[in-house]
């Protein structure tokens, strides 16, 4: 049977980071752009805790501790905002969001 | 010992802890002077940092490596201080337009300031990251603070969804340089930097790492959001974001880039003169056609940014120099600008630039406040502007002699200042010569605006007359980083 190595964990990694990327780009609706984000900041917790482990010594996992906190911090502000904003315009979409321009 | 080092950070998290704890015991009408409070500590903590226990006057590495204190960090957090203690007072003249929580408002600046200020120390990518971090997400907070305003809104949205991707890549770049290094150290990054400049994974980690600070700096392709950021936050915000965010930016890509990847400056040259050259024309080019003063100042301080990546490219002991000497400089007509945007937009709530016309007739002293830092940003001797700009093509130019392409480079600055003395005296124009409505109310300013509009304006002639005296403290300050 084959053992995972370091690439496998890094193409998987690679792969959830770009598919979080595209659903930020892609999709209008501010709940999923956030879900998005956390996908790609959770790809980089993958890579530094395979890196962590084949490195051997512990520093990527403790900047991970770090990662899921400010991402929880992030969260939270975020969903205040959306919350705000859905008082104002009845809204989550991101075409809404156009009322600063030149 | 290690802590002591802090010891200006911590003071700035417990005046802002203290401050949340005194606002439960002020009754509501007298919560606006607690802003005073604030920018007294910060004052205060200012003062003390020229102490001989915060300053040991030598390159000092703390807590494990991850931390140092040398004269840059120094530098950096005098800065971040008395930038503090300017935008706390304009916070205390935009109180009366944030509708709760203005105490919070002032704490979450101090907080901000305290991320700003490990950020001045960072040897280490976790400590890079928490610290960015800290300042981003009390940032996201402060931009929204205005929250029955739609404008407010919209601008925190952007930048937290734009701030969080950026971090995201960053923290991935993190990760592989992590990976190749097996630490995340800088300065034992530096001594496998042999190892390192032949590994792939490492470069794109640096990459990476690259962008994720870039948007804090607002360079180009990362400046998207800075427009509408600024346009949108309470002013205050608006003016610690240029000032406050960017500065701290660029202290962090000293640190990365003289401290981790002395080697990849090296090899990157090109890639950074690139950036220098098209943040300067976008900056300049989308300025001319603004009609909002807050978002003409956003592209400014895009263009501005393409400036002060002159002497990221140079990599010189002139060039870091020079960008410290520009920062100086850019600090006090920044915030006196932004000063006078919120002083002046205080009855119809419009920073558009129409709103300005005629400002001389009935406030002669803030028509010349604004109309000295437009200058001083242009770059009109002998304001600060000209100075800095003037040390930073200096520095790019002496690099000439061993790579041409910075010929080109100098020729796409120099266009870049003769478009910004159009869109610049273009507001002067409005102040001076434009007819504005004859039904203005005088504008009453407190004495501690007055002290704050005279301090940004006497720091914008001072630093421009006698360019020895900051010269002399910029040089010390960038020989402590590595060439």
């Amino acid at each position: 049977m084959m053992r995972a190595g370091l690439e496998h964990y890094l193409v998987v990694s690679f792969l959830l980071f770009s598919l979080g990327l595209l659903g930020v780009v892609a999709r209008r609706n501010l709940l999923v752009v956030y879900m998005s984000l956390e996908l790609m900041l959770n790809a980089a917790n993958l890579a530094l805790v395979a890196m962590s482990r084949f490195n051997g010594n512990l520093d990527g996992q403790v900047l991970v501790f770090f990662i899921i906190t400010v991402a929880a911090a992030e969260v939270a502000v975020g969903l205040a905002l959306i919350v705000a904003l859905y008082r104002r315009r009845q809204s989550a979409h991101v075409e809404d969001l156009a009322s600063l321009k030149l | 010992m290690s802590v002591s080092y802090l010891f200006l950070e911590i003071a700035v998290v417990l005046s802002g802890l203290g401050l949340l704890l005194v606002d439960l015991w002020t009754p509501a009408e007298h919560k606006r002077g607690l802003g005073y409070m604030a920018a007294g500590a910060a004052a205060l903590i200012l003062a003390f940092s020229f102490s001989k226990i915060v300053d040991p006057g030598v390159s000092v590495a703390a807590f494990g490596g991850s931390f140092t204190q040398d004269a840059l960090a120094l530098f950096f957090k005098r800065f971040f201080l008395l930038a503090a203690v300017l935008i706390l007072l304009m916070e205390v003249e935009f109180s009366d337009r944030i509708t709760a929580g203005i105490t919070e408002y002032y704490a979450l600046t101090l907080f901000a300031l305290a991320g700003m200020m490990v950020a001045a120390s960072v040897n280490d990518f976790a400590l890079l990251f928490v610290s960015l971090e800290l300042m981003a997400v009390t940032f996201y907070v402060l931009t929204s603070f205005q929250r029955t305003r739609l404008g407010s809104l919209e601008a925190g949205v952007k930048y937290l969804i734009l701030g969080a991707v950026s971090s995201a890549i960053l923290v991935y770049g993190i990760a592989l340089i992590y990976g190749s290094a097996g630490t995340m150290n800088f300065t034992k990054i530096a001594d496998k930097a042999e190892l390192l400049k032949e590994s792939k994974i490492a470069v794109f980690g640096f990459l990476l790492v690259l962008v994720g600070l870039g948007f804090k700096v607002a360079v180009v392709p990362m400046q998207i959001w800075a427009p509408d950021v600024y346009q949108g936050a309470p002013t205050p915000t608006s003016a610690f974001l240029a000032v406050g965010s960017k500065a701290a930016g660029f202290a962090l890509l000293l640190r990365v880039l003289h401290g981790a990847a002395p080697e990849l400056l090296l090899s990157w040259e090109r890639l950074l003169m690139i950036l220098s050259g098209l943040t300067i024309l976008y900056g300049s080019l989308c300025a001319i056609p603004q009609r909002n003063l807050k978002r003409l100042l956003g592209y400014s301080s895009i263009a501005n940014a393409g400036y002060l990546f002159l002497g990221i490219s140079a990599g010189t002991v002139a060039g870091v120099s020079a960008i410290l000497y520009y920062l100086a400089g850019y600090l006090f007509a920044v915030v006196a600008a932004f000063f006078v945007i919120c002083i002046v937009s205080k009855a119809n709530d419009s920073e558009d630039i129409s709103e300005f016309a005629g400002l001389s007739k009935h406030s002669p002293f803030l028509a010349s406040v604004l109309a000295l830092s437009m200058v001083s940003l242009a770059g009109v001797p002998p304001m600060a502007g000209f100075f800095g700009k003037f040390l930073l093509l200096k520095s790019a130019a002496e690099q000439a002699v061993s790579y041409p392409g910075y010929y080109v480079l100098l020729g796409v600055a120099i266009i870049g200042v003769v478009i910004s003395l159009y869109y610049y005296f273009e507001v002067v124009r409005a102040i001076y010569w434009s007819p504005g409505s004859q039904d203005r109310r005088v504008i009453i300013l407190s004495k501690p605006a007055k002290l704050a509009l005279w301090t940004c304006a006497a720091g914008m002639v001072l630093v421009g007359v006698f360019p020895n005296l900051v010269a002399r403290a910029t040089d010390a300050a960038a020989a402590a980083l590595k060439f």
